[in-house]
């Protein structure tokens, strides 16, 4: 990617449509709209209208930077498909970034990041600096002990759970946008060609199996 | 005549993800460039049905791979294209979402037109991208998801006779199949099953058979054959692989008669109309069962229409379809913006009372 490049971030993982234009370091475009319905209908509109604002056309970006979840499932795959369609017609690469990410990013190691999954659950990841274990989704309840190892926590689950934890709540010093746009271009100038983005769901589809059995056959 | 038209198409509204190229010079047969289906039966396979939300986090992963396919054995790039066409509804709205936004996302990055497409216009329309057929025409939908008689006036313009007001005779053979221990999809496992057995061993109803007007019920029937293979299963401990071949060619063969039963009432309805070449077209998987298929046809040849029955792969769902109808909208001077939404109930005749899903919500199709 062209380093000039301008990289647009959305994000719609949650109740609201959040996108950035970067360039650089510098923050061109930043907005972030609460809504609990019509992301789908608002997203592409936004995008376009913030692009316009700044008298750039699609053509001209160099990375696309997607929110890939944990959240909303139906939220996730909205801003996943749209980004994975823009990568493939502007040829250009599609980098995820996950929510717990976006909410460690900037924060001094180590941290926890910990986001409200309802239902009395929360999705964590904890963020050292040195190998970690993978992100999870835990009963507040029932907290894994390596969440109370960092003694600081961000993310929106954090002000309920740093008393629990004996943590400090820490807050996310940019825009959630800016932050998975940051991430993307860090990831995109490593090197390794970025796979596709896709949605990181942390919790199994309500699905039941199959209840009834059909009678034995007989010859 | 208006110019030559190459169209993308792309479909997720159930459990298929596909897309497809189709190109339409003005006047002259059109060409389906490539059709690129991606099935998720493995994906559904330990549940009772098709699950929506493993059918959207599937549909999410192979929207890009299945449109790169398709494009790529056209041997056409995007810039080749002159629309991209995307199933807006009716079906579910995670897949119908995921396929809105990837298609969204193409659109513009590739500064195409966008096009929403009634995934019921697609089936209904097929028969003039395969036969070039004019309008009108009397069209039966049969599917998993579906079943209703459609005069096909327009691209646009639909006039509903009548339709299944419980389930779709496909989700009728699923069940059916489970029941009885066969497996999914229900509709090859059962017809198979069927050539073995006698149909006139068990007496299954003909639901609404005897009612006028062409609306047609299958969930009555679906019960009937349970209530038969308990019987059976009771007598003999378990069910005798002879009951099970019989009640799969009592099934189909009840499914049958009722379809080609409404099939001459639409037929008879369509035809007071005097259309000049008069067509009875059927779509949606269910046309691929050879007793359906041959009483369908039966009832066209006693009517005097012309039977038309697109070739399988076009007849159940594919993005062809959604390719062709996108065409057929952008012709008539339609097209979306960004702001596109997903519709999971979106009825084709919006004059004619709801069948199913009516309330709140509205009809859903």
């Amino acid at each position: 990617m062209r380093p000039d490049a301008p990289v647009l971030a959305f994000d719609t993982s949650a109740a609201h449509c959040a996108a950035a234009l970067l360039r650089g370091g510098e923050i061109l475009a930043e907005r972030a709209e609460p809504m609990e319905r019509g992301q789908a209908e608002r997203l592409m509109p936004m995008l376009a209208g913030m692009l316009a604002g700044q008298g750039l056309a699609w053509r001209d970006l160099g990375l696309i930077a997607v929110g890939t979840g944990p959240g909303n499932f139906t939220g996730v795959r909205l801003a996943v498909a749209a980004a994975r369609g823009l990568a493939m017609s502007l040829g250009v690469p599609a980098v995820g970034v996950t929510a717990l990410e976006a909410a460690a990013y900037g924060l001094p190691r180590p941290v926890l990041a910990a986001l409200d999954a309802r239902r009395g659950e929360v999705f964590l990841q904890l963020f050292d600096g040195a190998e970690s274990p993978p992100p999870a989704l835990a009963r507040d309840d029932a907290l894994p002990s390596w969440a109370f190892s960092a003694g600081a926590v961000a993310g929106d689950a954090a002000p309920r759970l740093a008393p629990v934890l004996g943590a400090v709540a820490l807050a996310q010093p940019v825009p959630l946008a800016v932050a998975i746009g940051r991430l993307a271009a860090l990831a995109a100038g490593a090197g390794a060609p970025p796979g596709r983005p896709a949605p990181l769901y942390l919790r199994a589809a309500d699905a039941a199996p199959r209840r009834e059995a059909p009678p034995e056959l007989l010859p | 005549m208006g110019k030559t038209l190459t169209f993308l198409g792309i479909e997720s509204s159930c459990d298929d993800t596909a897309a497809a190229v189709v190109r339409h010079d003005d006047g002259r047969a059109a060409a389906i460039l490539s059709s690129v289906v991606a099935g998720q039966s493995a994906v559904h396979a330990a549940f009772g049905g098709v699950v929506p939300e493993l059918a959207a986090r599937a549909h999410v992963e192979k929207l890009d791979r299945c449109a790169e396919a398709a494009l790529g054995e056209a041997g056409l790039r995007l810039e080749d294209l002159d629309g991209v066409a995307v199933t807006a509804g009716p079906g579910l709205i995670g897949g119908l979402l995921a396929g809105v936004m990837f298609a969204k996302g193409l659109a513009a990055g590739a500064g195409l037109p966008l096009i929403g497409v009634n995934h019921l216009a697609g089936h209904a329309l097929t028969p003039r991208l395969t036969d070039g057929i004019g309008f009108p025409y009397l069209i039966l939908l049969v599917s998993g998801g579906h079943c209703q008689f459609l005069v096909v006036r327009g691209a646009e313009r639909f006039t509903r006779l009548g339709g299944t007001i419980d389930d779709a005779p496909g989700e009728a053979f699923d069940k059916v199949a489970r029941l009885l221990g066969l497996p999914q999809p229900g509709g090859p496992a059962v017809e198979a099953e069927a050539a073995a057995g006698d149909p006139a061993r068990f007496a299954l109803p003909r639901p609404l058979l005897d009612r006028p007007g062409c609306d047609l019920s299958f969930s009555g029937l679906k019960t009937a054959v349970l209530r038969a293979r308990d019987e059976a299963a009771a007598r003999d401990g378990g069910l005798r692989r002879q009951d099970r071949a019989d009640l799969c060619a009592a099934f189909q063969a009840a499914v049958a008669e009722v379809l080609a039963g409404k099939a001459r009432r639409a037929l008879a309805a369509f035809l007071a109309e005097r259309p000049a070449e008069p067509v009875f077209a059927v779509a949606g998987g269910v046309a691929a069962n050879g007793a359906v298929r041959s009483a369908l046809q039966a009832a066209a040849a006693a009517a005097g229409a012309r039977f038309l029955a697109p070739p399988l792969p076009l007849c159940t769902d594919n993005a062809a379809m959604i390719a062709w109808a996108g065409i057929e909208r952008f012709r008539l001077g339609h097209a979306d913006d960004l702001a596109l939404s997903a519709r999971p109930r979106w009825p084709l005749d919006t004059a004619a009372p709801a069948l199913v899903g009516g309330g709140r919500k509205g009809a859903r199709a």
